[in-house]
């Protein structure tokens, strides 16, 4: 465990940015329509790549006909699988299973021989514009012998299942069982075992942007430059290195202005090196832009979760018993099958049971493969602890707030450390799920229910609780804990930050700023943030776990306060009084005794008197600093457990829904959250990340998600299929904060990010179920569709339709 | 199927008329693109030629013909029929299911009657009311004008995008004082398709029904006309809640293959269509209770 | 009796600037703007008419881009979001209130929401919640859960009424 800096949890003194509603250039640039994202460069010479991907769940390729494709005037090249893997090494896996005692799929960039998913890339066509590249990829002719295909959880672990990865002896990537005290003896003396399958869909973040790669070769220097949707440029750059063989040094890759990411912008995607390769082979530049219906092949979040609450007949938690199974689709070096581990992990999210017997199944199918999705496996926890939960409550007739409330981890037990390891950093969980309560008018909304449905329609309650470590660290990956920052004052006393750390769109540049400007005493006008370029700004790991902030800001203000010492060396030699008489504000340094000097002239002195008032320091006025938070433990302890998160984000969420019997829409009244990411930087950009991913949960618990037909075709693919809220789906979200401060994070930063997906998406639920108690049913099947609950209220299990 | 199209933007309806005919099945007719582009955009569609009808001043203007019918041309934006003084007077049906259909402001500014009748797509808003409100069309086909009945249309896919008839106008006869009128959608969400949909008309004489048109949509992969069903259940009686539900009953099993999709499935579709049958029927007696 | 061609020439008014292009048919207006123009504010999210991404002006209402067909429109006044701004570079009162609210995270949405609440507020100056939800129902946003997007429209509007709030 490294130290901790008693500094780091402390406010600057001076300043006051920091809690205000600030905006900054970063805000602006979108609104005027001048940010640029990645499909917006072009270069001469540009060439355009199209993907001809298969149509086939599972088959094997017999051959692969370029000839049609050749003959398209401005074609310039196409390749099949084959020949691309003479050029390309496998790719490294983002989080490789085989690191945690999985096991390791060879992902190659296309198919070879043998296609494992709907989707897959069999063949690639680059030509002078897109759309001559999209027809000539329609003339490639494939001829494939298709094979049965596995689907389904229940179709992986047959005991004929075929085998999704040739070689392996089952479908199985990664097994891991989360086992705590004594869990079978707490179930035999308990009073109540109250068990709940839950089935949670596919479903997918979908940004707006999709994804695009345009890489550019140098041939002066025989490099390459990728421009692209990177949420880690500088881990991408390393797998770019791996696959094509080159070293990293002649890599750089630029994420400029990202459309939303959410997880899907992290690397692993065949496309990445694909792009580079062939800029390479043609010496020119190839862009690539994800179609809409491509983007829609990513999934991520599919599990079906078998649980069993042991109760007593007070309603303490005994024991949990979760045997749960994730289909991760086909294997991909992307990070998403890593998920199913995290859900695991969170077990058993806020609740303080001890005696757990927790197993995860991260199996591989013929779906197309997952990515990393906003909350990252967490969300899935809080839905099958939650649901789980509001089902005993309904069985055994206890309050769901109250059974809440006396299974909480108490706010005095922090730091405590869970069942599988982690070690929380603080919370005051009972008095967020009060305060949510509150903030919605709980005791009015359950007066109105008491008086009866009307014209049909029933009222229902619901809250749930998300508990959502942050800022992750995987040992041996590039899932880092820390992160770096430079900071540069330029001779005009203009501020750079350079950060390791880059935003998907989030605004942590403007969060960023306003740390830095309140550390080094100086408007925020004057500072600039750049990210995202491996170029110009220190190794990091960019953007994921809600970690942008913690240690983007973290080391941004060890930085700006290793040269805010720089400058005032300088300014206390310049005016000959002491360090301490100094106070620097709004850009003055008062030396105290009536006299003072501009933080620009400090900065011209600090350049241009290195032999005098600045022959004190060590020129220029730059520092980089690394903010790695000391309560991540990888040295693993007798049980093995190692704690790989910093914080420990955590909210209630409590809302009101209305359920048309005839017809089984659900309809939003009113949704509250009570949300503790620690201090709080910038209240825009939380609020911002909170209604976000509390629209992300609630679309995924009654519209979004990813259909296939029994043959293993995507059925979903585009927006007429894809139903993503609307802002009339969309309550007002009341937000009320309840930060208890992380110790070990700068100024007590718990990260923002990903909390709310699988909270609100719960909260939904237990409100929908609560609805259909006249009904005596209750359903953890999602997405609640109408058509399913219209089916689970009149009988109709049947009839609530269903995909593979 | 081409990679290069070609284009062309006839100045007069005949000229139009001609070049769709001397084309036989390599032309498309386009005009807001609204239904057409995101085939194209998808390569789901490639057509040879593009016949752009937006420039026809034929296909323009909401009048009243001679006849006393109100006549859309088909190239009328759905905006127009939301905002247009005389279909919201005359056709309130039709201004009011035109706010529903999908896409937002900007396909409502661009989307045309035409376009959105031809793509006879079991799930859009415009033709359900339509059918109701018993409309013509008028199409030209070569030098030949044709008028018939929306519903045979409707009953005629040949007159789907790529076939070289040109739907000209939209001819309806105005509702009737005092008749009731309503408009159900069911969607899943705010940015679904619709699920089930029902265009009521009814006339009311003391609180008895005296006539019923009903036409059901987005449960099948045609419309349902319902207005025999409706009318023997309901002519001559009030329209109270038994009615309702023996209106619903009746109007689901019309429903003989109900779609299947992602707007939601089969059995929850046929009965959504009685639902919103239900519902239509009751807003429609309310509304002309009031009037 | 009109000639098929192989290219059309076009003559628009783009942000108050004149252009005659040609334009190959069956090629959306987003990819001319973007590609032909390089006005690259109009964004590609999905291509079917469905995000609201690449929305623009077209005579004065708007419209989706990418559903719109180029050659189809021989002479048009076309605004895009670049065009949003005064000619002094200042934010326009709209964009303004969007920018103050947060109204966006990520951005890439900014010309469906933007456009969307211009033409709505040019005919309701004062709209409801509904009205507001009502008017971007052809957008999505995958950021901000419509919160802070309904509030920089309520703010644009009482930034329309009283344009001289100091």
């Amino acid at each position: 465990m490294a130290d901790r800096d008693p500094g780091m949890s402390a406010a600057p003194a001076t300043g006051g940015y920091v809690g205000r509603a600030v905006r900054t250039l970063e805000g602006r640039a979108p609104i005027a329509g001048a940010a640029r994202y990645s499909s917006d460069f072009s270069f001469p010479g540009q060439l355009h790549a199209a993907i001809v991907r298969s149509p086939h769940a599972r088959a094997r390729i017999l051959k692969v006909d370029l000839s049609g494709a050749r003959k398209v005037a401005g074609v310039v090249l196409a390749m099949d699988g084959r020949e691309v893997a003479a050029h390309l090494g496998p790719i490294p896996h983002y989080i490789d299973p085989a690191t945690f005692g999985g096991k390791s799929a060879e992902v190659r960039t296309m198919a070879v021989d043998h296609v494992w998913c709907y989707g897959q890339p069999v063949a690639v066509v680059v030509a002078a514009d897109r759309r001559t590249a999209r027809w000539a990829a329609s003339r490639v002719q494939v001829a494939y012998e298709v094979e049965p295909a596995v689907l389904t959880v229940e179709d992986a672990i047959a005991p004929d299942a075929p085998k999704v990865v040739p070689g392996f002896d089952d479908n199985v990537i990664m097994a891991v069982p989360f086992r705590n005290g004594d869990p079978d003896a707490a179930f035999a003396r308990a009073d109540h075992v109250v068990t709940t399958t839950v089935r949670i869909h596919r479903f997918s973040t979908q940004p707006i942007e999709t994804r695009c790669y345009n890489a550019v070769w140098e041939e002066e220097t025989e490099s390459l430059t990728l421009y692209g949707t990177a949420q880690n440029p500088h881990p991408l750059r390393h797998v770019l290195a791996k696959v094509l063989g080159m070293p990293e040094g002649r890599i750089r890759v630029h994420a400029p202005a990202i459309g939303g990411a959410f997880g899907m912008k992290m690397h692993g995607h065949p496309e990445e090196s694909l792009v580079c390769l062939l800029a390479k082979l043609l010496r020119r530049p190839v862009k690539w832009v994800e179609s809409r219906e491509e983007c829609l092949l990513i999934g991520a979040r599919e599990q079906v979760h078998h649980l069993e609450l042991a109760l007593s007949k007070e309603g303490d938690l005994l024991a949990l018993r979760d045997r749960f199974f994730a289909n991760t689709g086909a294997p991909s070096a992307c990070p998403g099958w890593g998920m199913a581990f995290l859900t695991g992990l969170t077990m058993p999210g806020p609740y303080r049971v001890r005696d757990i017997d927790v197993t995860m199944t991260a199996l591989v199918t013929n779906k197309p493969s997952w990515n990393a999705a906003r909350g990252y496996g967490k969300e899935a926890t809080a839905l099958a602890l939650e649901l789980a939960l509001d089902e005993a409550a309904r069985r055994l007739g206890f309050d769901p707030a109250e059974l809440r409330i006396r299974n909480f981890v108490p706010a005095d037990a922090f730091p405590y450390a869970s069942p599988t390891g982690l070690q929380y950093d603080s919370g005051d969980y009972a008095g967020a799920v009060r305060k949510a309560m509150a903030a919605i008018g709980w005791d009015e909304w359950r007066a109105r229910q008491a008086e009866g449905p009307r014209e049909g329609r029933y009222l229902g309650l619901g809250i749930a609780y998300e508990l959502t470590p942050e800022g992750g660290a995987l040992p041996g990956t590039m899932v880092a804990g820390y992160d770096s920052s430079t900071v540069r004052v330029a001779p005009d006393g203009s501020v750079r930050v350079l950060t390791g750390v880059t935003t998907p769109g989030t605004g942590n540049p403007t969060g960023i700023a306003q740390i830095v400007a309140d550390e080094l005493g100086c408007p925020i006008e004057w500072i600039s943030v750049v990210q995202g370029d491996t170029t110009t700004c220190p190794y990091g790991f960019g953007n994921y776990s809600g970690r942008s902030t913690i240690v983007g800001g973290g080391s941004a203000a060890l930085a700006a306060r290793a040269v805010r010492a720089q400058m005032e060396a300088v300014a206390a030699a310049m005016l000959g009084v002491g360090v301490q008489a100094l106070r620097l504000s709004d850009g003055v340094f008062d030396g105290g005794d009536g006299r003072s000097l501009a933080f620009a002239d400090v900065a011209w002195a600090a350049y241009t008197r290195a032999y005098d008032v600045a022959s004190c320091i060590t020129p220029p006025l730059e520092a980089q600093a690394t903010f790695r938070p000391p309560n991540i433990r990888h040295s693993p302890d007798a049980e093995g457990r190692i704690n790989p998160y910093p914080s420990y984000s955590n909210a209630a969420y409590a809302t009101v829904v209305e359920v048309d019997s005839a017809t089984g829409q659900v309809k939003l009244l009113a949704f509250a959250a009570a949300h503790d990411c620690g201090r709080v930087i910038n209240p825009l950009l939380v609020e911002g990340q909170a209604c976000g991913a509390i629209a992300f949960g609630l679309g995924g618990a009654l519209m979004e998600e990813i259909r296939f037909d029994a043959g293993g075709h995507q059925l979903t693919r585009s927006f007429m299929d894809y139903v993503m809220p609307r802002a009339e789906d969309m309550p007002g979200v009341t937000l009320v904060h309840h930060d208890s401060p992380n110790p070990d994070t700068y100024m007590g930063l718990k990260g923002a990010g990903e909390a709310g997906v699988g909270g609100s998406a719960a909260a939904v639920v237990n409100a929908v179920n609560d609805a259909l108690r006249p009904f005596g049913v209750a359903i953890h099947d999602l997405p609640l569709s109408p058509a399913r609950v219209w089916a689970a209220i009149h009988g109709r299990s049947g009839a609530a339709g269903g995909a593979a | 199927m081409s990679l290069y199209p070609s284009f062309a933007r006839p100045r007069t309806l005949a000229d139009a008329a001609t070049l769709l005919a001397s084309l036989a099945s390599g032309g498309v007719v386009i005009a807001g693109g609204q239904e057409l582009m995101p085939s194209i955009n998808q390569g789901v569609l490639a057509p040879e030629v593009y016949v752009d009808i937006g420039g026809l001043a034929e296909l323009r203007g909401i009048t009243e013909t001679p006849e006393g019918r109100v006549g859309i041309g088909a190239l009328t934006v759905h905006r127009e029929l939301q905002t247009d003084p005389r279909v919201r007077a005359q056709l309130p049906l039709l201004a009011h299911a035109a706010t529903r259909a999908g896409g937002g402001r900007q396909v409502h500014n661009r989307g045309t009657i035409g376009g959105n009748l031809v793509a006879q797509h079991p799930l859009y808003d415009i033709a359900p009311p339509l059918l109701a409100l018993e409309a013509e069309v008028e199409w030209v086909k070569g030098r030949e004008t044709v008028r018939q009945p929306l519903a045979a249309m409707l009953a005629d896919s040949r007159h789907g995008l790529g076939s070289e008839a040109i739907l000209t106008r939209v001819l309806v006869v105005p509702m009737a004082d005092g008749l009731g009128w309503a408009y159900e959608k069911l969607k899943a969400s705010g940015g679904a398709y619709g699920s089930a949909n029902a265009a009521a008309l009814v006339k009311l004489k003391e609180g008895r029904v005296a006539a019923v048109r009903l036409v059901v949509g987005a449960v099948a992969d045609r419309l349902i006309d319902a207005s025999e069903a409706a009318a023997a259940l309901l002519v001559g009686r009030r329209f109270d809640a038994e009615a309702g539900a023996a209106l619903a009953g009746a109007v689901s099993a019309l429903v003989a293959a109900p779609l299947s999709d992602a707007q939601g499935p089969g059995p929850w579709r046929q009965a959504m269509a009685g639902v919103v049958a239900q519902r239509a029927l009751a807003a429609a007696v309310a509304r002309a209770g009031r009037g | 009796m009109d000639d098929l061609a192989q290219s059309v020439l076009v003559q628009w008014r783009v942000n108050g600037v004149l252009h005659e292009l040609d334009v190959l048919p069956g090629l959306s207006l987003l990819d001319v703007l973007r590609e032909q123009l390089n006005l690259t504010g109009t964004h590609m999210g999905c291509m079917t008419g469905h995000c609201g991404a690449c929305t623009v002006m077209i005579d004065g209402r708007i419209a989706k881009s990418c559903i719109a067909q180029a050659a189809t429109l021989p002479r048009a006044e076309i605004r895009t979001i670049e065009g949003l701004m005064g000619p002094d570079g200042r934010l326009s009162p709209v964009q303004q209130a969007f920018w103050d609210e947060a109204g966006f995270q990520c951005g890439y949405c900014a010309p469906g929401m933007l456009f969307s609440a211009i033409e709505l507020l040019a005919e309701t100056p004062d709209p409801t919640d509904a009205e507001i939800d009502s008017a971007l129902a052809g957008s999505l946003c995958r950021c901000t859960g419509y919160q802070s997007l309904r509030r920089a429209v309520r703010a644009a509007a009482r930034a329309l009424k009283d344009p001289n709030p100091d």
